[in-house]
């Protein structure tokens, strides 16, 4: 009592001191709300409402478009198969939970995920930067980007050994265009264009051309077809696909990525890739 | 207290001699004079300016249209972006885009449309416009061709407006959009006589009668021209998309093709109009691999030079316009496929091409 009389009074001799006071009691609720709102954020960031909906009602949906095989495509009966149907059955066994497909066309899934009509893309859909503002993506489980490929006994090790050899590719074709960037670079590099993947491919393996450029997914068909071909480095032009989810999704997030981390240590990721691109799943 | 006065002062003045040098930096010259070399006089390509803020861009595109070997361009010029209140205009985006057009040497054609917000009521969308603002577009629509007189030739009213979307989410109204054309065509030609008015760029469709989407083109066309439309416009827009059917592939009531063209053509000269010319101001394939309208790269590249050879032959058509040359970001959809050179103006195969095809370089591949 008397330690709070002598303050008083202190204060009342010495009315500057107040106005002292106040820049410091200012900071202190300043940091105070900003303690606040970053707990609260941090704390609010902890939900992910679309894991918890997924975790209560035991259901996953997922949109897909059903017509890019071998990644999507309709059986006989008319039910979704393929690539990315057994991947999301995959991540969903781990749950414990239902797979629900979707079927949107690929130009609607994007805003289908915005409007929270499914909780997840998973159509062979390349990564957008473009979109990473609204939506989030997991790590890519395929790489569809354009590759380099020589026949399995080919002495070509990457695109620098490239020189004055046979560059086959679809005319026109996303291969096409970086055979052209190729050139400009070295214009002793030959291209032979082709009406056709196929086409490109046999010519290469009638030792017509040195090397292919042809985009993942036709390279993995190729390979899947028995053509005796290997990729040669990495993509000359990245185009990853990944699963699409709602920007706040981070727990379900995480748990794709460790999965697919853990599809690719156990090469569950390369047994589908086998079982899809050899044709013989369909 | 003295000093941090000066302190301030210096601060100011570095401040705004940093912002002068760089708006001065960000100037891009306009550059020479320069002339479309080509062997076919027709070609054009729609460009997507409209949202290309950096003028180096805008320039780069125009540069990569004239080195392609297209002498006409078709772009966009929203009445929204350049009327954002009545009676105030904001002229510098279409400055610049037309200016370095020209000095390509390109021939501009400037599509009009998307309504303010203060012209239209609120909860509709840019594409709605009633028939009392008709007077307000007019206004608009005469102050651009007057503006830009001796460097646009010609003008686009509306864009497809057989679309209930382009429509404003409304039922089509082909009587409607002639009472526009009746409005705005004289205020137009009033402000420039010189300037050709376009009409029509209706979408080529095949919507049953009494859809809510749209309407057949050729039906919204005859009823134009019931309605009064042929001394309201002096060329006929056309829009003619090959989707999967090849570039010769006949004319066919009941198909979407290029040579849809020629069907909507045969409208015009029944209704004793043969005596104008047209303009396909939107046409092309695309090549995206998952798209049920799309065909393989090479078909698109055969049938757009295909296309160009067609209009050169065809003695009505004065200009065929690709949709699109090149957008300001990716679409990452199919439409990405539509395009001749990617975002980072990496020509794609087809812009080779057709270059070369321009060049009378023989055959392609």
């Amino acid at each position: 009592m008397n330690v709070f009389k002598k303050t008083w009074q202190v204060s009342e001799n010495l009315p500057g001191l107040r106005l002292r006071f106040i820049p410091t009691i200012g900071l202190l609720v300043a940091v105070g709300l900003l303690g606040f709102w970053l707990i609260s954020r941090y704390f609010s960031a902890d939900e992910d409402t679309t894991w918890q909906r997924i975790q209560q009602t035991g259901v996953w949906r997922v949109g897909m478009d059903p017509s890019f095989p071998p990644f999507e495509l309709l059986n006989g009966a008319g039910e979704p198969i393929g690539y990315d149907v057994d991947l999301a059955l995959a991540l969903a066994e781990r749950w414990g939970v239902q797979v629900q497909i979707v079927a949107i066309g690929f130009d609607g899934l994007t805003d289908a995920l915005l409007a929270g009509k499914v909780d997840s893309i998973a159509s062979a859909l390349p990564y957008d930067p473009r979109l990473t503002a609204d939506l989030s993506y997991s790590a890519s489980y395929f790489e569809a980007g354009v590759r380099l490929a020589v026949a399995a006994d080919a002495p070509i090790q990457s695109a620098n050994d490239l020189a004055g050899k046979r560059l086959a590719v679809e005319w026109g074709s996303n291969g096409d265009a970086e055979a052209r960037k190729l050139q400009r670079a070295d214009p002793s590099i030959q291209r032979l264009t082709f009406p056709g993947a196929p086409e490109a491919l046999a010519a290469l393996l009638a030792g017509e051309a040195d090397a292919i450029l042809v985009d993942g997914v036709t390279l993995r068909q190729m390979q899947g077809s028995g053509s005796a071909i290997r990729a040669v480095g990495d993509a000359l032009e990245s185009n990853p696909y990944v699963i699409a989810l709602p920007i706040g999704a981070h727990v379900l997030q995480g748990q794709i990525n460790s999965a697919l981390a853990e599809f690719t240590t156990t090469g569950f990721l390369k047994n589908l890739e086998e079982r899809w691109f050899s044709g013989g799943a369909q | 207290m003295r000093t941090a006065i000066l302190g301030l002062l210096l601060l100011i003045t570095l401040a705004a001699l940093y912002f002068a040098a760089r708006a001065y930096l960000a100037q891009v010259p306009l550059g020479p004079q320069q002339t479309v070399v080509t062997i076919n006089p027709k070609m054009g390509v729609h460009t997507r300016l409209t949202d290309e803020a950096e003028e180096w861009k805008i320039k780069r595109s125009l540069e990569m249209v004239r080195e392609m070997g297209a002498p006409w361009i078709v772009e966009y010029f929203p009445w929204a972006y350049y009327e954002p209140k009545p009676g105030h205009f904001e002229w510098n985006h279409p400055d610049t885009v037309i200016a370095h057009a020209n000095r390509q040497g390109l021939t501009v054609v400037a599509r009009l449309g998307f309504v303010p917000e203060w012209a239209r009521p609120a909860d509709t969308i840019p594409l709605y416009l009633d028939e009392a603002r008709y007077e307000d577009f007019g206004r608009y629509a005469a102050a651009f061709a007057a503006r830009y007189r001796g460097q646009v030739s010609h003008i686009i009213l509306w864009n497809e407006p057989n679309l209930s979307q382009e429509w404003g989410f409304r039922p089509v109204d082909p009587e409607s959009y002639t009472q526009l054309l009746r409005v705005v065509y004289p205020m137009v030609k009033a402000a420039n006589p010189d300037v050709q008015v376009l009409g029509g760029a209706l979408a080529p469709t095949l919507a049953p009668p009494g859809s809510e989407w749209g309407m057949d083109d050729l039906i919204y066309l005859q009823r134009m021209y019931d309605a009064g439309a042929a001394a309201y416009f002096d060329t006929l827009a056309i829009h003619a998309y090959g989707w999967s059917f090849d570039a010769d592939d006949p004319p066919d009531p009941e198909v979407v093709n290029l040579r849809r063209a020629e069907l909507v053509r045969d409208v015009m000269v029944r209704n004793g109009d043969g005596h104008k010319s047209a303009m396909i101001t939107e046409s092309g394939w695309n090549d995206h691999p998952r798209w049920n309208r799309s065909v393989s790269p090479g078909r698109r590249i055969e049938n757009t030079i295909r296309a160009y050879e067609l209009a050169a032959g065809w003695p009505w058509l004065d200009a065929m316009a690709m949709w699109a040359f090149r957008y300001p970001w990716d679409a990452k959809s199919y439409q990405d496929h539509y395009t001749f050179v990617g975002t980072d103006f990496e020509p794609k195969p087809i812009y080779w091409e057709v270059q070369a095809y321009a060049q009378g370089k023989g055959d392609p591949q």
